[in-house]
């Protein structure tokens, strides 16, 4: 039998392993009034229960480690306070008194009374607030049942390699612990991707769905599953085949990415000698590595969407951080750091400060930095005080037009020139590039590139804007063509505005990361490619055996819809001469 | 006893990861401390209670503070206050 449920997922990958299932236990909260003799140990009682959760917060905050560590501190210590908080502890010492009633009973009222408080305020951030209440508060009725305080202390075993755990909900102490025993992936059935286990979960990478409604009745415990993190789906089957058969292409992947990779030591020199350069899109410190391992000519994308997901804004310190470590990890090669590009499908909640009608086409991108200046000169101050490790560059996302770079550049030299009252010297020269990948940019890119050090195609917003068609929805997808005339008449544009302004142009959508369309697009004149590191190898293989000369006969040939007349076959083209 | 009012400035104001530096701050001293706003009046070491508050930024908070260390406590929370909480706006 096999079954799939699915779910939203919340940290991507695909993982293999065995459920663990991890049910909350029955936890019978027993109500009975007390003798006034009896009050004071029962007071007692509870502090006893507050202080040993707070020890384990505690211990828990000591064992954290890697990374995620700040993320994961963070919401331990707002789970301490909460457990010391006087509007938990002392009001249920109060109720334990006056109602003359048991600690469970007074700790049960008192947080529904809070809860109940929490729920009249219309505040998604408060909203959350209530999932940390609630774990707190859990914690407590654990330690005065005398049980443990986890939910997996006691029912996990101490490795957990190839085990997907499934439980209702989990909190970060619960996350944390199931990190250290090398948890392979999560599934719960409560929960949203912006809850604080997900965020956790994101930022230690593990594997994770949230949202299964019933799991824990479905699954059973020791069945083999798969969980796609990308897709939010979970593969349950009993049927071996498919389980060899998902095993065996794990393996086949690993082996071909091994072979691969030693393309990636090459001169990077198309066979007919046309020089092309590697860039890497990264986020976290990880991939930055990897980036480096690969040998990148440096990094043509890092998005700083991802310090944003949270629910609090992120300061300058963290920025600065977190731009920091990518400038040393690269160590001399370039970084570009594109500023905040909150956009229609990824808006933080902290950013949500008022959605148009039509988010595509609303407040996104550098418009919402340029709305919000206090933001972007934070961030912008972040990065350039970055810039002092190593080289890097600001990357403006959603461009219309020259006004805004003008703008956006005058704030630049503002934050260079505050920092340099402050004793910080920032490089004037530091380049500022725009994202080519709204139409109107690329029409008018002659214009836009005297403005620009840089530019960088976003392959995957041109294509939706230029085509009118959202890739989401079911009943225009087979109109997406990446290949389609108009997209390639725009990025040749683009091209040529760079070589006449003697600027680089770089592709960093999706088309550079496919063996496929890297070709056409070299057939284009592009020859800077920016990918996430997991292309690198597949993309430097399919340039070193590609021909530029025959890539842009191919293209000329679809363009003028000689010989070859659709996109499909280009692409197949220019796959099927050159690998000979 | 000491009473003043201040000034929310930073940028998000009472938000979480503020409201747990007001806590903890707060916490270190044997002092009570109230904050007031909007007719609520809430201990500054109950994390819930400054949550609660919801007070965004530009608000005018009463803060009072009763203790044998009522000096340092007002002056600590007011130097975290006026430091826009470290948060650098």
């Amino acid at each position: 039998m096999s079954l799939v449920l699915t779910g939203i997922g919340t940290t991507s990958g695909i993982v293999i392993g065995r459920v663990h299932r991890l049910t909350p236990g029955e936890l019978s909260l027993p109500e009975y009034h007390l003798e006034p003799d009896a009050i004071e140990v029962e007071i007692e009682r509870l502090h006893r229960a507050v202080d040993r959760g707070q020890r384990f917060l505690l211990d828990m905050y000591e064992k954290v480690t890697g990374e995620g560590t700040d993320t994961a501190r963070e919401l331990l210590e707002a789970h301490r306070l909460i457990l010391k908080d006087p509007l938990l502890a002392d009001a249920t010492c109060n109720r334990i008194r006056d109602e003359r009633i048991n600690a469970e009973w007074a700790l049960f009222k008192q947080a529904e009374q809070l809860l109940a408080e929490f729920r009249r305020m219309d505040d998604d951030y408060i909203a959350l607030r209530r999932e940390d209440l609630e774990q707190a508060v859990n914690l407590i009725q654990r330690e005065l049942a005398e049980q443990p305080a986890s939910l997996v202390g006691s029912q996990v075993p101490h490795q957990l390699d190839a085990t997907i755990i499934v439980a209702p909900e989990l909190g970060p102490a619960d996350l944390t612990l199931l990190h250290q025993r090398r948890v392979a992936g999560l599934v719960t059935e409560h929960g949203g991707p912006w809850s604080h286990s997900a965020i956790l979960a994101r930022s230690l990478e593990i594997p994770m769905i949230v949202g299964i409604h019933h799991a824990l009745e479905i699954l059973e415990e020791g069945e083999p599953v798969i969980l796609d993190g990308h897709y939010g789906a979970l593969l349950a089957s009993d049927d071996e085949s498919l389980q060899r058969h998902y095993q065996d292409k794990l393996e086949v992947t690993r082996q071909h990415r091994t072979d691969l990779r030693r393309y990636l030591g090459r001169p990077s020199k198309t066979r007919d000698g046309e020089s092309f350069q590697l860039f890497g899109n990264a986020e976290l410190p990880q991939e930055f590595q990897r980036c480096k391992d690969d040998q990148v000519a440096g990094i043509g994308l890092m998005r700083t969407e991802y310090l944003f997901l949270d629910n609090d804004l992120p300061d300058e310190e963290t920025q600065y951080r977190a731009y920091r470590q990518a400038v040393r990890t690269m160590a001399g090669l370039p970084v570009t750091v594109r500023t905040l590009d909150a956009g229609s499908d990824k808006l933080p909640p902290a950013m949500a400060i008022g959605q148009g009608p039509n988010p595509a086409l609303g407040l996104r991108g550098l418009r919402l930095s340029l709305a919000v200046t206090d933001l972007f000169r934070q961030q912008i101050r972040a990065i350039l005080r970055a810039s002092v490790d190593g080289p890097v560059q600001i990357l403006l996302p959603m461009l219309t037009g020259v006004g805004e770079v003008k703008l956006a550049r005058r704030l630049i030299g503002e934050c260079r020139e505050e920092l340099r009252r402050a004793g910080i010297e920032t490089d004037p020269g530091l380049p500022v590039g725009g994202m080519i990948e709204t139409p109107a940019a690329a029409l008018a890119v002659t214009r836009l590139a005297s403005e620009l050090d840089f530019m960088s195609i976003g392959t995957n917003d041109l294509i939706q804007y230029v085509l009118a068609i959202d890739r989401q929805d079911e009943l225009v997808s087979y109109l997406y063509d990446p290949a389609h005339p108009a997209i390639l008449d725009l990025i040749s544009r683009t091209v040529e505005a760079g070589k006449d302004h003697n600027i680089p142009v770089t592709v960093c959508g999706e088309l550079a990361g496919d063996e496929q369309a890297v070709r056409m697009l070299l057939g284009l004149g592009v020859t800077r490619f920016s990918m996430p590191p997991g292309s690198l190898p597949t993309v430097k293989k399919s340039l070193l055996e590609a021909s530029a000369k025959a890539c842009r006969k191919k293209v000329e040939d679809y363009l003028s819809g000689n010989e070859i007349e659709t996109s499909e076959k280009l692409l197949e083209s220019l796959m099927r001469d050159e690998s000979a | 006893m000491i009473r003043r009012s201040i000034k929310l400035t930073n940028r998000l104001g009472l938000h979480a990861r503020a409201a747990s530096k007001l806590v903890q701050t707060a916490s270190e001293f044997k002092a009570e401390v109230w904050l007031e706003h909007n007719a609520r009046r809430i201990n500054a070491k109950s994390i819930m209670g400054v949550l609660m508050l919801a007070a965004p930024c530009g608000t005018e908070l009463s803060m009072e503070v009763d203790g044998p260390d009522e000096g340092e406590a007002s002056e600590a929370l007011v130097r975290l206050i006026e430091g826009r909480f470290g948060e650098g706006e």
